[in-house]
């Protein structure tokens, strides 16, 4: 299943009853296309973040949608809303691989650091500088590599 | 053996999005992205914010989507 939402901006002009027909209508054509409108939001008036067609002001609405199967219409609304010049900005983000991959994610680093065999200190190495923030992980394994190149000069001195 | 021992200690910056267990960043958090607009509205750095590379990625992605629909300025003049 595929999730969405799709945010947009009209104009502070429209009034909000009118604002509240315009949803119904892209809602209907959300649920035509085969989707479905789990949850709308309405944040109503809001300050624009810097002005948009001399306007500093919009109205907020956001769907979040579900979609069973490939097809949605959301191309086609968001062809509608292109359109529609009360509307200001609109975006429409897919969202379920981020949310799982979010709800999926185990700690990376710590599994394999605590089995203390060389094979697997060397892998962690290379994983370390990406983490420059935490002090602690690039110095265990600095700390691990450094005896084992001492012990093999030792050895190659004595064979000598 | 013979490494320099350093002295001076740094402190240690922490991901906030790694402590406060955030695994998605959402571009209509407003109040979460500005946390890391400054004063230019440029997006901090994870140098100075201490934000993880995994996570600084998704919050880069989120404030520019919320720039896009106005929520957070581009710029502040």
């Amino acid at each position: 299943m595929r999730t969405y939402e799709l945010m947009f901006v009209v104009d502070p002009r429209v009034s909000d009853e009118e604002v509240v027909t315009m949803t119904h209508d892209y809602r209907q054509m959300i649920v035509a296309g085969g989707s479905e409108v789990t949850k709308e939001e309405n944040w109503g008036r809001r300050k624009l973040a810097y002005p948009i067609e001399k306007l500093t002001e919009g109205k907020y609405v956001v769907f979040f949608v579900a979609s069973e199967g490939g097809k949605t219409s959301l191309p086609a609304v968001e062809h509608r809303m292109r359109q529609n010049d009360k509307i200001l900005r609109y975006l429409t983000v897919r969202t379920d691989l981020d949310l799982k991959r979010a709800g999926s994610r185990v700690a990376p680093l710590e599994a394999p650091v605590q089995p203390g065999a060389a094979p697997v200190a060397t892998p962690a190495a290379p994983a370390a500088p990406s983490s420059p923030v935490a002090p602690t992980a690039p110095a265990a394994p600095a700390a691990a590599e450094t005896p084992q190149p001492e012990r093999a000069e030792r050895g190659a001195a004595r064979e000598e | 053996m013979a490494r320099p021992k350093k002295v001076f200690y740094r402190r240690r910056k922490v991901c906030k999005f790694c402590a406060d267990k955030i695994d998605y960043v959402d571009f209509k958090d407003v109040k979460l992205l500005q946390q890391f607009i400054p004063e230019r509205s440029k997006i901090l750095p994870r140098r100075i914010s201490g934000t993880c590379a995994r996570h600084q990625r998704l919050l880069q992605q989120a404030i520019k989507r919320a720039r896009h629909l106005a929520l957070i300025p581009f710029t502040t003049d």
